[in-house]
């Protein structure tokens, strides 16, 4: 079940959510009225069910319609997931960062990298390869480049 | 009689995929490569099992018009339950297909190893032989043991699934395919916990209530999950007593994705309507058992991989065995 720190930042409220987004999340309680804008950190959200997806995108939608500044930072590849698959998942919002995830070539150990989604642009989605922090050997990326970074292409 | 598996395809993987499904499912294997011969000898022989590649929608409608031509699409000749798609296509672009009245079963042409995908599949069509397709052990490899675990309210579903996921860690999956899997079963038991109960007329009874409502789950609106894994594929379900499924609306979600169009909340309804469809799309395979008024089992199979790239793209599948 998620879990939500606030701070207040100048104009900007800065939300970290963690925990997995379920059934039981009631994001007006958790987060309150619109603010003007708003800075999500999905960094420790491992999972969200079809539920806390609805969830999720009324009240965000709410913060689109009252005109909030949004942006998604540091979003976990759960999050990315549905990026990917809810066109309108992010509500107009901007996804700055992501966690990119890899697998190690020798003893297949998994890691994530975070990239800025501009720098991923300038990529062209070719993406360097990470030293493994367990074994230090090569580590891939792990997932179907069409799929992972299909809303940077939209 | 021995029955037969008829394999209409000129494409050489559909027959090493073939070759290993009959000899799993004990059936011996015909093949042709014209949909219109292969009615012809649907219409001749009893109990024929049909496997036919319908990979673009002008293949089936030629299927389409031959059966209707040779045999009647509603006969007794032809049942959905024995009929098998064969495509490359991702199911949301093979529409002709989910609304087809033959649709039974849905295969997604991307065996990386027919042997092994046919084994596995092989599996799932020996089960739609017997008189009732219900049961997890026997669509595992041979020896596989299942756990049965009774929900006893709908608030234990959080701490099913955490445990689900500590079993597949337990059992070398990486955290992300874990992660996924642990998320196909939290949308199979909140369906059975709050899509499959109706009342005596067949109308929902828990549509519209909150899915963080505490039910008490009991006599009929009890629900079991069962678990078991073979060394290579995961099978989990979800068991209700309702048998209320409905098969137009099952494959309408299925197939429905919001990768291009809006997601447009529907607040009369509680549920979001695209658990299924994102459990398709993250690699898990499907097998949906239903008999009305009586039960429903909704079994979905993942295959542990080596990484998530293949994770994701494993062969899958739709299956469906309904019964009257």
């Amino acid at each position: 079940m998620v879990n939500v720190t606030k701070e207040q930042k100048g104009n900007v409220l800065v939300v970290r959510l963690t925990g997995s987004i379920e059934e039981t999340v009631n994001f007006e309680q958790l987060l309150g009225p619109p603010p003007p804008e708003m800075e999500v950190n999905c960094k420790e959200v491992p999972r969200i069910n079809s539920v806390g997806v609805k969830g999720w995108i009324k009240y965000f939608q709410g913060c689109q319609s009252k005109g909030t500044k949004l942006r998604f930072v540091e979003c976990s590849t759960a999050i990315v997931e549905q990026i990917n698959l809810i066109s309108n998942f992010t509500c107009g919002g901007i996804v700055e960062s992501i966690f990119v995830p890899f697998s190690c070539t020798s003893c297949k150990s998994e890691l994530v990298g975070l990239f800025k989604t501009s720098d991923l642009k300038k990529l062209e989605l070719k993406l360097p390869d990470l030293k493994c922090s367990k074994c230090g050997n090569k580590a891939v990326f792990d997932d179907i480049p069409e799929e992972f970074f299909g809303f940077l292409m939209r | 009689m021995s029955k037969s598996l008829l394999l209409i395809s000129s494409h050489p993987e559909d027959q090493a995929f073939a070759v290993e499904v009959a000899l799993t499912a004990g059936l011996s294997l015909k093949q042709v490569k014209d949909p219109k011969e292969g009615v012809q000898i649907i219409a001749q022989e009893e109990g024929l099992i049909v496997m036919v590649d319908v990979s673009s929608e002008t293949e089936y409608q030629i299927f389409e018009n031959a059966v209707q031509e040779g045999v009647g699409l509603f006969s007794d000749k032809i049942n959905p339950n024995m009929i098998h798609f064969l495509s490359s296509e991702d199911l949301e672009k093979v529409q002709y297909l989910v609304q087809s009245p033959l649709f039974g079963h849905y295969v997604v042409r991307n065996f990386s190893d027919p042997k092994e995908s046919g084994q596995h599949y092989g599996r799932i069509m020996k089960a739609t032989l017997a008189e009732r397709s219900f049961g997890l052990s026997h669509l595992l490899k041979p020896g596989s043991k299942v756990q049965v675990i009774k929900l006893n309210t709908s608030s234990q579903k959080h701490n099913a699934v955490e445990a689900i996921k500590a079993y597949l860690l337990a059992a070398k999956f990486q955290s992300r395919m874990a992660t996924v899997i642990a998320n196909a079963v939290d949308e199979l038991l909140m369906n059975a916990m709050f899509d499959a109960p109706v009342d005596d007329l067949g109308k929902p009874t828990l549509s519209t209530t909150h899915r963080a409502t505490v039910l008490t789950l009991e006599g009929k609106s009890a629900v079991e999950m069962h678990v078991g894994y073979d060394g290579k594929y995961v099978g989990i379900s979800a068991v209700d007593f309702f048998g209320s499924l409905d098969k137009v609306k099952l494959l309408s979600h299925i197939s429905k994705i919001y990768v291009k169009e809006e997601y447009k909340i529907r607040t009369s309804l509680a549920g979001a309507g695209i658990g299924l469809a994102t459990v398709f799309r993250s690699g898990g395979s499907f097998f949906f058992v239903s008999e009305s008024r009586l039960q429903t089992e909704v079994i979905v199979f993942f295959k542990r991989t080596d990484n998530f790239r293949e994770f994701k793209d494993q062969f899958r599948f739709i299956s469906t065995q309904f019964y009257f």
